[in-house]
């Protein structure tokens, strides 16, 4: 009798334990279904950071698999996208991005959600049991700002896309604060690549802003060639990592958002609710000049703006 | 065997001695009153530097041809690469004076000796300055309590506004270790700097000096919407002409006077102007206690070229 109660408090408390609080490890697997909008690098980056760091957190012998679907920035593409991870019955669902994280709200599910890359998630209406995760902000003015020190801007045209919630309360900042400077704020709502064609009325004075749009990511060398031609020049909240040619980019580096989700995610895989885990916004910023952009559209940035820079492209 | 000083006669030695040595003290006697003379037609004063040092070397190009045209003797200028090597440029350089700022200001006066001779009077008709600490509005820091794990911005640690302050008011809310408390702390290198790196989000918090960011905002009324100022510091002299007490006093005078009455001439007018100044006024060491004071609160020793970290 003895010896039997010994071998289940020896033998069956651990496992009760693990069951309570690590319930992926009772299952021998953790399922992570990811959505990355397109193939943007500022997600890949962020995602990598995630994997990176999710599998510091948990035990060396856990097996994560990573489901990963790379929706193209369009409504139904990102539900379909939701709705497999939700077929798939996966543990945890990791969404970059606004509307990724939306289209996986709207499906309702059980299954925790951790989003990362979304622009003021307070502002997003992100709620629910099930869902936490972190975002980022970037000060907006700050960009309007460096412009204005290195050309006259009559006209700044703001690059969105109408289908992500989050660029449009972009766009809206951007022409409050154009308007407070008396420049002309031109709205470019980008829907479809044909909408790029809008691009080719622009004149030589104007400038362009470009919103943390994934359809905007997704053909930024479109956009960029196509203002190079008018010797137009373009800036942006997420990095140029392909080197485009923005010519200023202030951005949240997406390697802080991936660890920071990786964090949130070891602590739901370890049986924390979603919902009781606070969201967290991350404002540390890096500013990049690109010198070379800037020569070949005949820009010289004054001494006293290089020295701001955190990194400078030659 | 007879030594040579035994073979020479006694008054023979003397003159040979005594003609050389006559004529090697008469030659320093008189080197040194040619060096003397020489130094004072010229006079090398040292500038701290600011934001962009080309500007600044344009602005301060016009005082030291007014300055040498009024008192007949070259006026040159020289800026040091840093704040703070004030103290190692005296020696290598062997500088006359020095327009500092207040902390190296303190510093030379306490351990060179230098004389405060005239402060310069900003466009705002004031002589002094003061250091803010300034968040971002929509940063939800509110007090010190809200500092904690955040990152925090400095112009330099020989500065007074942008970071002696700061380590005071620190200290007292019980902030002593910087590295335990915030998530990382650096310095811009300049207060305009430090005031962009807050707005821009590279830093959380900055320290900075409140005529720089008041320049920043008058060009950009915009940074009142986005900047909250947590703390102001007491008034401290911003730009102060510190000169050598060896030299001649005659100079010093001529050169404070010059300086004092520089707002009563027409060209006196232009170079104020190109400085953005009003004019100069009288300085006194008085001026600097609230300086040593400060470093005091902030746990700080005022040591040559910098500020313990």
């Amino acid at each position: 009798m003895k010896a039997s109660r010994r071998y289940i408090l020896f033998r069956l408390f651990p496992v009760l334990f693990l069951v309570l609080f690590f319930p992926g490890l009772a299952t021998g697997k953790v399922l992570v279904g990811v959505i990355m909008t397109g193939d943007i690098p500022y997600y890949g980056s962020m995602h990598e950071a995630f994997v990176g760091g999710l599998k510091k957190k948990l035990p060396a012998d856990q097996d994560v698999q990573f489901i990963l679907q790379r929706p193209f920035p369009d409504p139904i593409a990102w539900s379909n996208a939701a709705r497999k991870l939700i077929a798939l019955d996966v543990d945890l669902i990791v969404s970059y991005g606004a509307p990724a994280t939306h289209a996986v709200l709207f499906e309702k599910s059980n299954i925790p959600v951790v989003y990362a890359g979304v622009y003021e998630p307070q502002a997003s209406n992100l709620k629910g049991k099930s869902v936490t995760g972190c975002g980022y902000r970037v000060p907006l003015s700050s960009l309007l700002r460096y412009f204005k020190r290195i050309r006259d801007i009559k006209e700044l045209r703001v690059v969105y896309s109408s289908t992500e919630e989050d660029t449009v309360r972009q766009m809206t900042e951007l022409v409050n604060l154009a308007q407070q400077q008396n420049i002309n704020p031109v709205r470019l709502d980008i829907r479809s690549h044909g909408d790029l064609k809008k691009l080719k009325s622009i004149s030589t004075n104007d400038a362009v802003y470009v919103t943390g749009s994934s359809l905007a990511h997704i053909w930024i060398e479109d956009i960029v060639t196509a203002l190079r031609e008018k010797n137009v020049p373009a800036v942006g909240i997420f990095p140029d990592s392909n080197e485009a040619g923005m010519l200023i980019t202030l951005f949240q580096p997406p390697g802080q958002q991936g660890e920071t989700a990786a964090e949130i995610a070891a602590k739901i895989i370890g049986g924390e609710q979603a919902g009781n885990i606070a969201p967290e916004l991350l404002r540390e910023t890096e500013l990049v000049f690109n010198l070379a952009e800037a020569k070949e559209l005949g820009i010289t940035f004054p001494i006293q703006l290089i020295i701001e820079a955190t990194r400078v492209i030659k | 065997m007879t030594s040579l000083t035994q073979a020479i006669p006694r008054r023979i030695c003397w003159a040979y001695l005594i003609v050389p040595l006559s004529v090697l003290l008469m030659y320093f006697c008189f080197a040194t009153q040619i060096r003397g003379e020489e130094r004072h037609r010229e006079l090398l004063i040292g500038i701290e530097p600011e934001h962009n040092i080309f500007d600044q070397v344009q602005r301060y190009r016009a005082l030291a041809a007014y300055l040498s045209d009024q008192l007949g003797l070259k006026v040159k200028l020289t800026i040091m690469s840093r704040y703070g090597e004030v103290i190692q440029r005296f020696r290598s350089l062997r500088l006359d004076g020095a327009l500092l700022s207040s902390y190296t200001a303190s510093l030379a006066i306490r351990e060179l000796g230098l004389i405060p001779v005239v402060n310069l009077v900003n466009p705002e008709e004031g002589s002094t300055s003061q250091g803010y600490i300034f968040v971002r509005k929509d940063s939800g820091i509110k007090n010190v309590s809200d500092m904690r794990d955040r990152s925090v911005v400095f112009v330099d640690p020989a500065t007074t506004e942008g970071y002696v302050f700061a380590r005071a008011f620190f200290r007292q809310h019980g902030i002593d270790d910087l590295d335990s408390f915030f998530s990382r702390h650096y310095f811009s290198g300049s207060h305009a700097s430090a005031v962009f790196a807050v707005l821009d989000g590279r830093a959380d918090i900055g320290s900075a000096k409140n005529t720089v960011y008041n320049q920043l905002v008058a060009r950009d009324r915009s940074i009142l919407n986005e900047l909250s100022i947590i703390a102001t510091s007491p008034e401290v002299p911003e730009v102060t002409l510190c000169l050598k007490s060896d030299l001649a006093p005659e100079v010093l005078e001529k050169l404070r006077t010059a300086l004092l009455k520089m707002d009563e001439t027409v060209e006196g007018h232009k170079v104020l102007k190109q400085l953005a100044a009003r004019r100069f006024v009288r300085a006194s060491p008085d001026d600097f206690a609230v300086v040593s004071d400060m470093a005091e609160d902030a746990g700080i020793k005022m040591l040559n070229g910098s500020s313990n970290r």
